[in-house]
């Protein structure tokens, strides 16, 4: 049986271009560059134990992935060999954690209010950084207190025969940010759609990227076995976060090996939320009763955005709203690679990497900033001081769905309730 | 003209004359060893790397297994740097008669081969590139072997014995007296200057050359040269020795050797051993074979393809296929034989058996050179390998950790750093870019010298031993010598890569219109 | 969102033809594999250096000779002022580079073995490495830094053919603090952007060269403000400095691909990495959508006019499989340059004429490839770049000169006001 990712390593003509973009080996010594942990070290990995450590810096941006001309998997091949050497040393508590955003969430939703004090407070996180290893600088975001997934229990669509859509919210929205998932909500109602929010969990990319595939293979199944009656039925998936979006649809099967015929079919079905607007629009089916929003905004692409090989469609939403400006940021990687920022080793290479990002932000003079990863918009708020929104929340202000609907209402209710990480 | 004076000379740098040189070393004789290139240039350096369990042989040369299977257990005790344990595995594929593998499990038992069957499914789950039709499964103690470091782990310990290993010294006359021969007269290839070595013994041990040795003697040893093809595969498609279970035949075995993994071979009887063209169909039959054991072999990456000549001694004249001669060696006394003193010749013979292809010449030479004495090859360790830990795969990775660019790494493929090439030109006082890569395996990794011969030739220059125009023709030298191995086999990926790398070398570096 | 034309590929080639039609108004949108050969090659123009054995001193003088020499070579398609006009339009997008030379004569730059290699253009912060004024010149190698051997170079470049008559020599500098020992060019470059190390070359080279010496450095004086810095060390030292090119990363390709990216961007092009474009659905002989395979699976663009830019072997434009068949793996045209009667085989000598170096595609005028009997495959196809068959581009020195001037013409031929009212009434 063929290993692709392995077997892609064929394609590795040394050129060293995902060397020149990689941002980590930019900004360590530690971690040697993605050509030599990726393609090159591989042809030194037998079957015995990795013999190889420093793989275990490779953010796992994807980067390298993107730009390669070969068509080599780099980033895919480091991150199994990175979960293979943590096979080998067993995973540590820290990364078992963080690895485990709904765990984190069921933890803090109820006492919400005391656990954002403590994620907050210097000195608990103090103690944090030298027991469990979580630098004590990192961005954390805050607990709202009140899950998406129970809201949305409370929501009641209008009946009839508009076509469907299926909303994967993922944990970021669900523990931290159901503003957004409110806001992704009345968009898709505002634009004729019945909104299914099926009950759903992690899609287990923390886990995978900290080398536990397992239970990140546990996870995906758990996952699609929710999605895939939708995506039998033909109905698209759409989805707000650009790297569980991205797990659904590549890395579930790429990196953790995963065949089944139900992941296939979520993952044919599944859309970036921008992606799906756009796809409207290129239709003629989105509306454009849009507002004027006289702001320049700056607008980071994630890189697991960029991972979907979609372009830039939130930039091509944005580009209908009157008297609104986005700036495309060229900076490749924002540092925070998912939970690799969160790590006492690894906070200061992640704030290195991001540095050129959060200058370029603040040249722009503005304090609002645009990004469709929510972790992506923690590690900007922190490093450039901005406050980060989803494009969603532009357009769902563009729309005056701010004004006009409820979840407006409830939406700013949440915002001005929240601690902003 | 200057001379010199020992015990032995012995004629030839592969395995069996370095092995020869470090046994006579180790038994107290002065000893001088002469090879017309560099050591392992012949035979042992082109071949696929198999160390023996004797498995291939079980059924049809059981004195040959037998030979295989005690020098394979004696080397990865006393050679253990040079041996990787892979393990092997015989595999029937759906072109291969099942029931061969009885006759396999009974050849292997009767000749002492540990062999065990396992579940097809348990031969996919350690393999899972092998062919997911195949029926049966055998496990064998096969290793790769790293014919190089064998080579200079015995010529180094030679060295440390007080013997003289003199590469690029070609033999051109025999020097006979009367009915013996007492020495060799030889010139070096590097200064021209020639070179009397007069010995007590003279040992040919030139392998498919060793006809053209003894002829210098007026002695007759008929000596077939056998043809093997083999294509290097840039990665590990398997991770064992792996071989077709059934009676040796072309491109029955594949198999990992240092970072690529090897498929091989042909034979083919060619009249003048350095004579070897590479011709399209062995490509292709090779590449078709390949597709049998590893389905989708043929989109994998060709890195590099070579032949190499096998010595089939044979005192008959008839025999119908090169691969029916025997493969167990032959030690010829021409004393006994043609009434010339002073002269042995032992030849035939594969690498697995070398050390005891040594002794016997060893043993042979001890009643010309005052009695017997006791050999010591099977118990002392190589020069490399005295702390008996096998080589691993991932050494030199992991000897880079933990901060891998720590050091200057001139070949990355192979992750040679400045320091190692540097000691290793050193070392073997060369100035030949192609006598580092078989020290060091320099540019034998998937670019294939793309990036890594600039810098080195730089590094050559830069260490003052060769002047610009030296540096330059360095350079271009080896691009000619790595070509021969490219050309046959550029397709796919290798040939993406050969093209960046003429951007590099005559786009960026403009090599062709280098001063002259 | 509709895009006007789809490029494939985005090597200089495909980003000429999109920046080309982008700032004529077009929505482009490139879609790439991956990063293009810019970030590999020395990020010279080089037009036409060498015409056989011969060094060509004059590219425009000798157009007339090489199109005799070679009558398939993509130039013939490129009449001479549109040849002028791209290097023209060129030198003005990459804007601070500060491109320098002319069509009229070649500059003899030297490569990282003292080879004097001839290049149309150059950016400035190469172009004081001239040598054919002849004069004294000192080469500056880092410790650490592999992928540059001063002393090789000026020995060869002493003994190198040139008119006037040049002295060399090398310098070697210890490495600079906080560095590894490994030093990798991407990385330096990034400190000098960081004005992490000019102070310190600067300080290194006062005292060990001559006032009348022009210092040869390798080149990785940064990414975003090489010529800034660049600048700022000749002003320092008084001194002309210049950059080498050597292996890949090429820094200076980096700054060439960044500045041409910006100007898409702000333009409003689309450039899409790690997609593949794997055929197109076509109407009467016109392509009407591309399919191009993404995370998701395959999307299919609607589009007006198409251009393929995806390279030669080494880009993986062309492959060629174990059984010797040669393909064009985007579209799957036919191809010249590729032996028909039987199977291809290579010569022994590395230098020898090879087969399959012209390989690629051939195309009429308006660069759309052909086929045998010379009609082109799709109507609304363009082809630019090392795809076009008929060069031996890393022989000849001519690959950058023929990107652009390909990549120019297709755009130009898709704004012909002709190609545009097809596109109008198609759509």
């Amino acid at each position: 049986m063929n290993d692709v990712i392995r077997d892609s390593l064929d394609h590795c003509v040394k050129c060293t271009i995902c060397e020149s973009f990689c941002p980590v080996s930019q900004a360590t010594p530690l971690f040697p560059g993605p050509k030599y942990a990726g393609p090159q070290a591989e042809r030194y990995r037998g079957a015995g134990p990795s013999p190889d450590s420093s793989v275990d810096y490779c953010s796992g941006c994807g980067i390298c992935t993107q730009v390669c001309p070969q068509d080599v998997k780099i980033a895919e091949i480091n991150s199994r060999a990175r979960a293979k050497v943590w096979e080998r040393r067993g995973i540590p508590l820290r990364n078992q954690l963080i690895a485990r955003p709904t765990v984190i969430g069921r933890l803090g939703t109820p006492v919400a209010p005391l656990a954002n004090w403590a994620l907050h407070n210097r000195a608990v996180r103090t103690v944090v950084q030298s027991v469990i290893g979580i630098h004590r600088d990192a961005p954390m975001p805050s607990f709202a207190g009140k899950t998406f997934q129970r809201r949305s229990r409370n929501h009641h669509a209008a009946p009839g025969d508009a076509p469907a859509v299926v909303y994967f919210h993922g944990c970021g929205t669900n523990y931290y940010e159901p503003h957004v998932g409110e806001m992704v909500v009345a968009v898709l109602e505002h634009n004729g759609f019945r909104v299914i929010v099926p009950e759903q969990d992690c899609c287990g990319l923390p886990l995978q990227s900290n080398g536990n595939f397992p239970a990140a293979r546990t996870y995906v199944r758990r996952l699609v076995d929710r999605l895939a009656p939708h995506a039998r039925e033909g109905l698209p998936i759409v989805s707000n976060s650009t790297s569980c979006g991205l797990m659904l649809k590549r890395e579930a099967h790429e990196i953790l090996g995963i065949d089944e015929e139900d992941l296939k079919i979520v993952s044919g079905s599944m859309f970036d939320l921008c992606e799906f607007l756009a796809g409207l629009h290129e239709r003629g089916a989105l509306r454009t009763d849009f507002q004027s929003l006289p702001l320049t905004v700056p607008y980071h692409a994630p890189c697991q955005q960029r991972g979907h090989g979609i372009g830039k469609p939130a930039l091509d939403l944005l580009a209908l709203v009157p008297d609104l400006k986005m700036i495309e940021l060229d900076v490749d990687c924002c540092g925070i690679a998912g939970t690799y920022g969160l790590k006492k080793e690894k906070y200061e290479i992640s704030m290195t990497v991001g540095s050129r990002l959060f200058s370029d932000i603040t040249a722009t003079g503005s304090d609002l900033a645009a990004c469709d990863s929510e972790t992506c918009r923690w590690q900007i708020a922190h490093g450039a001081g901005v406050t980060a929104v989803h494009p969603i929340e532009l357009l769902f202000r563009a729309y005056g769905l701010d004004r006009t609907s409820r979840q407006g209402l409830v939406a700013a209710a949440m915002r001005s309730a929240s601690v902003d990480g | 003209m200057s001379s010199l004076e020992a015990d032995v000379l012995v004629i030839g740098g592969g395995s069996t004359g370095a092995g020869v040189a470090r046994d006579a070393a180790l038994r107290g004789f002065s000893t001088i060893l002469v090879e017309r290139r560099d050591l392992a240039d012949g035979t042992t350096g082109r071949f696929h790397g198999l160390l023996h369990s004797g498995g291939r042989y079980a059924v049809k040369d059981p004195s040959a297994a037998r030979e295989c299977i005690a020098e394979n257990r004696i080397l990865r005790v006393t050679a253990a740097d040079c041996i990787e344990d892979t393990g092997g595995m015989f595999v029937s594929t759906p072109w291969d008669d099942p029931e061969y593998g009885d006759l396999f499990l009974e050849g292997c038992e009767a000749t002492g081969v540990p062999a065990e069957e396992i579940p097809a499914a348990e031969a996919l789950r350690r393999e899972p590139r092998v062919n997911p039709e195949i029926r049966r499964a055998f496990l064998v103690p096969d290793a790769s072997l790293d014919p190089w470091k064998l080579v200079w782990g015995c010529a180094r310990s030679a060295e440390e014995h007080g013997a003289r290993i003199l590469p690029y010294h070609r033999v051109l006359e025999l020097e006979v007296d009367g009915d013996r021969v007492v020495g060799a007269h030889v010139r070096s290839e590097h200064s021209g200057e020639d070179l009397r070595i007069h010995a007590t013994v003279v040992i040919n041990a030139a392998g498919a050359w060793a006809g053209q040795i003894a002829e210098l003697a007026h002695c007759k040893v008929n000596v077939r040269a056998g043809m093997g093809l083999m294509i290097a595969m840039n990665h590990r498609l398997v991770h064992m020795c792996v071989n077709r279970c059934k009676r040796p035949a072309d491109g029955d075995i594949l198999l990992p050797l240092r970072t690529a993994c090897v498929i091989g071979t042909t034979d083919v009887f060619v009249p003048d051993p350095d004579e070897t063209e590479i011709r399209q169909e062995d490509i292709d039959l090779l590449l078709d074979e390949g597709e049998k054991l590893v389905p989708g072999f043929r989109q994998a990456r060709a890195l590099h393809a070579w032949a190499g000549v096998r010595p089939l001694f044979e005192e008959t004249a008839e025999v119908a296929e090169t691969r029916d001669v025997t493969r167990s060696h032959a030690l010829l006394d021409h004393s006994a034989r043609e009434g010339v003193a002073g002269f042995l010749t032992i030849t035939g013979g594969k690498t697995t058996t070398f050390r005891l292809m040594a002794e016997a010449a060893v043993d042979a030479a001890c009643l010309q050179l005052g009695g017997p004495r006791a050999c010591r090859t099977a118990e002392v360790p190589l020069a490399g390998s005295e702390s008996h830990v096998l080589y691993q795969i991932g050494s030199r990775l992991a000897a880079r950790e933990p901060v891998p660019r720590a050091e200057e790494i001139i070949c990355e493929c192979e992750l040679i750093t400045r320091h190692r090439l540097e000691d290793a030109i050193k070392q073997r006082d060369t100035t030949s870019l192609d006598d580092i890569r078989r020290l060091l395996r320099l540019a034998m990794g998937p670019c294939q010298g793309g990036f890594c011969i600039y810098r080195a030739a730089g590094i050559l220059h830069a260490g003052g031993s060769i002047d610009q125009a030296a540096a330059n023709r360095t350079l271009l030298d080896f691009l000619e010598e790595r070509w021969k191995g490219l050309h046959p086999i550029l397709h796919g990926d290798q040939l993406r890569q050969a093209r960046l790398d003429d951007w590099i070398f005559q786009g960026i570096l403009d090599v062709e219109h280098l001063p002259a | 969102m509709s895009y006007d034309t789809l490029v494939v590929g985005a090597g200089i080639a495909g980003l000429t033809a999109a920046l080309r039609l982008t700032e004529q108004g077009q929505r482009v949108l490139i879609a790439a594999r991956g990063v293009g050969a810019t970030h590999l090659a020395p990020a010279t123009i080089d037009v036409l250096g060498y015409l056989g054995d011969a060094r060509v001193e004059s590219p425009a003088g000798s157009m007339k000779a090489l199109l005799a020499a070679s009558p398939d070579h993509p130039y013939r398609h490129i009449p001479a002022d549109q040849l002028a006009a791209s290097l023209t339009w060129f030198t003005a997008r990459a804007g601070t580079l500060g491109y320098v030379g002319s069509l009229e004569e070649n500059m003899l730059l030297p490569t990282a073995l003292g080879v004097p290699r001839p290049s149309a253009l150059a950016p400035q912060t190469m172009s004081a490495g001239d040598l054919r004024a002849g004069g004294r010149f000192v080469f500056v190698g880092v410790k650490g830094f592999k992928d540059f051997h001063p002393a090789l170079i000026a020995e060869n470049l002493v003994r190198a053919e040139l008119s006037q008559p040049v002295t060399a020599r090398a310098v070697e500098l210890e490495a600079p603090p906080g560095g590894l020992g490994d030093l990798s060019g991407r990385v330096i470059a990034g400190r000098f952007d960081d004005d992490d190390l000019s102070h310190w070359l600067a300080g290194e080279l006062v005292n060990r060269t001559e006032p009348d010496e022009r210092i040869g450095v390798p080149a990785v004086l940064g990414v975003r403000s090489a010529t800034e810095t660049w600048g700022e060390l000749e002003r320092t030292l008084e001194r002309k400095v210049f950059e080498v090119s050597t292996l890949p990363p090429s820094i200076p390709g980096i700054r060439l691909y960044e500045a041409m990216a910006r100007a898409l961007r702000a333009g409003g092009a689309r450039i899409v990495h790690g997609v593949r474009v794997v055929g197109a659905h076509a109407n009467d002989g016109r392509i009407a959508s591309v399919d191009v395979v993404n995370a998701t699976g395959t999307v299919s663009h609607p589009i007006g006019s198409v251009v393929l830019a995806s390279g030669g072997f080494a880009s993986g434009g062309l492959e060629l499989d174990s059984f010797g068949v040669t393909r064009e793996t985007v579209f799957d045209l036919p191809l010249i340059g590729v032996p028909t009667t039987e199977r291809v085989r290579f010569a022994p000598g590395y230098f020898d004429a090879q087969p399959l170096a012209r390989a690629g595609v051939a195309t009429d005028d308006l660069l759309r490839p052909v086929d045998a009997a010379g009609r082109p495959v799709y109507t609304n196809l363009h082809a630019a770049g090392a795809i076009v068959g008929g060069a031996v581009p890393w022989k000849e020195m001519s690959g950058t000169g023929i990107s652009i001037a390909t990549g120019y013409a297709a755009a130009e031929a898709i704004l012909a006001p002709a190609t545009l009212a097809v596109s109008e009434a198609v759509r």
